[in-house]
């Protein structure tokens, strides 16, 4: 139950006494000289711009709302002053911040906006004072408090307790500097999209593909839902770009128009997410210099729309003018509505190459497949059993292990790869050597018993895919994860295999992954029961172990496969060892595990 | 199969480590050059390979220097993001005795006309003496490419 538009955090706190402005505010002069930038600070800063009108003098003034109307001050974000200590959030706060608006240099100038310096007055002073911060949400109202609240804690850096969260601008109260200081940062980054959707349909010409956001702050649809659509802000473009993209990135036409852009930073993306763009109509906005051009020369424009930007006073001559915007778009035929005669171009263009196709499981030859096929799934049934002793078998004496993951920025503990995190090896993160060397499992023992700590798991062996790949789909209640696994492996008697190296990959599962997972039934594991050997096998078996070299398991699987034929199995132990090894990157896009 | 315990880096202790150690050097300088050469001079990638290397690209097969020349040549032009890098030396046992790396690779890719993909890959490398000089030089002998989202 709430409509569309961005949220947006205020952020007021309430001075001990009466000098409550705390510090110029570098503010952009209302005829524009740049965008606003103001730094942070924790306890003090310029007070939040007024909306429209100044008001001089002290005493409260209605808040201030936070976005501006007229596009001249672009500010994300409100700093916090501090509350006293003795009005907090359970009584009446015995001051309102004013509202004044500061156009002065940052502590100093005329007009009694003189900067208290560090108002750090309550922090961490004497007795228990807490500063309160109180934010606020304007139309706040509209949204669930609990939606609003969730959707703000998932987003914010920090984890906050909101006191008190009432009123028309959903007003909640944080006691901490730290922590407001989190929530302004998120201010403006929520922003719900379904407003600006049917809106932007409504102005969306499918037959030209073209899309008309032209003075859209205006659009009755908009205004009528409160929902606002600055265009010179970030992440209102940003919000806007994101729905071409995901809904018309076809776009061959765009308006934006009487929008006060005046940077083209935030439409830079528009060069990779909407390549068809051939029209850009950019007139009557609040463009500098030709210099913004620079951000969206990636597009091949051949109409584009720019008079009356301050920019276009600066030429001495038309001439000029069009040189600049050809540099920029040099295969532009139409300049604010005028035709350029067509420029003289190099074929240097071509269409971008086709990727090849991407086929499924590449074998190499059909003779691998089937032994490649059976010891993986050997393998996975007994990673799967809650044993994974006899993997043992599987692994040379001197085999290595590691395990990877794609790097990420969240917190390990709430990663949903946290178990395997700790053991990552990623060596473009990880650069101290000794950590490095620990990470590498070495030898089966260490090899095996690492991997009995791995979280217990279930695959499912339905297609292999061999680069040569193996391609699982694994069947479980549990989180789907996917990971690429690379064995390298020598000939360990008859068709077995033994591994020498194990690197292991593993990620989240996208959400289509998981969808396509376990769509083949499991086939039923085989068990194979231990031999127990007659008192003439073993002397056979002392007897190879001690001719050929290898110890007692390889020197019985040999036998084995040779139905303990000793004289065949010394030939085919011969023959092995000019074989080559076989390599193959095992491939297994899913499997579960329980965590 | 028989041991060489008092010879083979795997199973002595010091040597393992030094040898673990150098890999990973050598990996994070491969991983540096080879993408690289694959983003800016692509003509030059294929020298990185043997000229009896594998490439399985997505499944396709690709191997011998000439038809490795054609098939990168083929490409459109890429932008690589390594993110996640490991590597370990592999067993003699595998490579009778030929020094070799294993490297394995994850990141994103953004190849002109397409949109930016995650791939994974791996490399087995191994040390050639070279004509041109003393020092041995790395060469690939195998790699292997897919996208996370290869099927889509």
């Amino acid at each position: 139950p709430f409509c569309g538009g961005k949220l947006i955090l205020n952020g007021y706190s309430w001075l001990p006494n009466h000098d409550d402005r705390v510090g110029g505010q570098k503010v952009r002069n209302r005829k524009g000289r740049g965008p606003f930038r103001a730094p942070m600070y924790s306890d003090q800063g310029p007070r939040p711009r007024h909306r429209g009108s100044q008001r001089g003098g002290g005493g409260p003034g209605p808040r201030a709302r936070f976005d501006d109307e007229d596009g001249d001050v672009n500010l994300s974000f409100i700093l916090p002053h501090v509350f006293s200590p003795a009005s907090n959030p359970y009584g009446r706060p015995n001051r309102r911040g004013d509202d004044r608006f500061d156009r002065g240099r940052r502590g100093g100038g005329g007009g009694g906006h003189r900067g208290r310096g560090n108002n750090k007055g309550g922090d961490g002073g004497g007795g228990g004072r807490k500063n309160w911060f109180k934010m606020s949400v304007p139309y706040g109202k509209k949204y669930d408090k609990d939606w609003l609240i969730t959707a703000l804690q998932n987003i914010c850096s920090m984890p906050f307790t909101p006191v008190h969260v009432k009123g028309n601008r959903a007003e909640f109260f944080i006691d901490d500097s730290t922590t407001a200081n989190a929530l302004f940062k998120v201010s403006r980054k929520i922003t719900d999209k379904e407003g600006y959707k049917q809106c932007m349909a409504k102005r969306f010409d499918g037959s030209q593909q073209a899309l008309d956001l032209n003075n859209i702050r205006i659009d009755p649809d908009l205004v009528s839902q409160n929902i606002d659509v600055t265009l010179n802000r970030k992440n209102s473009m940003r919000a806007v770009i994101k729905i071409i993209e995901e809904n018309i990135p076809e776009l061959v036409c765009l308006n934006l128009s009487n929008n006060k852009l005046f940077r083209l930073d935030d439409l830079s993306e528009l060069v990779n997410k909407v390549p068809n763009l051939k029209t850009l109509n950019l007139s009557h906005n609040e463009l500098k210099t030709e210099r913004e051009l620079d951000r969206i020369k990636g597009l091949k424009l051949v109409e584009l729309w720019l008079e009356r930007n301050p920019l276009c006073d600066y030429f001495k001559d038309q001439a000029s003018y069009i040189s600049e915007v050809r540099e920029r778009f040099p295969r532009l035929l139409k300049l604010d509505g005028q035709d350029l005669p067509p420029p003289i171009v190099f074929d240097v263009e071509v269409t971008p190459a086709a990727l090849p196709p991407c086929k499924p499981s590449y074998f190499c030859s059909e003779e691998i497949k089937t032994p490649i096929v059976g010891f993986l799934q050997q393998y996975y049934s007994v990673y799967d059993s809650g044993d994974r002793q006899p993997l043992l078998d599987a692994y040379h004496d001197g085999a290595t292990f590691s395990l990877s993951m794609p790097f990420t920025m969240q917190n390990p503990s709430r990663c949903s790869l946290g178990d395997y995190h700790k053991d990552s090896r990623n060596l473009k993160k990880l650069k101290d050597p000794t950590t490095r060397f620990r990470l590498l499992k070495h030898t089966r023992l260490n090899v095996v018993a690492f991997l009995s700590e791995l979280p217990k798991t279930q695959h499912d062996t339905a297609s292999l895919i061999v680069d040569v790949n193996t391609f699982t789909v694994s069947k479980s209640r549990d989180s789907v994860r996917a990971f690429c696994r690379v064995f390298v492996t020598v000939p360990a008697g008859g068709t077995s295999l033994c591994i020498v190296n194990d690197e292991l990959f593993v990620r989240n599962a996208t959400t289509e992954e998981i969808r396509r997972a376990f769509v083949a039934p499991a086939p039923t594991p085989s068990s194979s029961p231990v031999p127990t050997l007659s008192a003439p096998q073993q002397e056979m078996l002392s007897a190879f172990s001690l001719k050929s070299g290898m110890n007692l398991e390889w020197s019985q699987k040999c036998l084995q496969d040779n139905e303990w034929d000793f004289n065949r199995a010394g030939q085919v132990f011969t023959d092995l060892k000019v074989n080559n090894s076989l390599f193959y990157s095992v491939n297994i896009p899913r499997f579960k595990s329980s965590s | 199969m028989g041991s060489l315990a008092e010879f083979c880096p795997f199973c002595n202790t010091a040597d393992f480590r030094t040898h673990v150690d150098a890999s990973c050097r050598y990996s994070e300088e491969f991983t540096n050059i080879y993408y690289d050469c694959m983003d800016k001079k692509r003509r030059n990638l294929m020298r990185l390979y043997l000229d009896k290397a594998t490439l399985v690209w997505n499944g396709n097969a690709v191997s011998g220097q000439a038809a490795l020349g054609d098939f990168f040549e083929s490409l459109p032009s890429s932008e690589f993001s390594i993110q996640t890098l490991d590597c370990q030396p592999v067993h003699e046992q595998a490579t009778q005795g030929q020094t070799t790396l294993l490297v394995v690779t994850a990141g994103q890719v953004k190849f002109d006309g397409q949109k930016q993909r995650y791939f994974n890959q791996n490399f087995l490398l191994t040390a050639q003496a070279s004509p041109t000089s003393d020092q041995p030089v790395w060469k690939i002998a195998s790699d292997c490419f897919r996208f996370q989202d290869w099927s889509s």
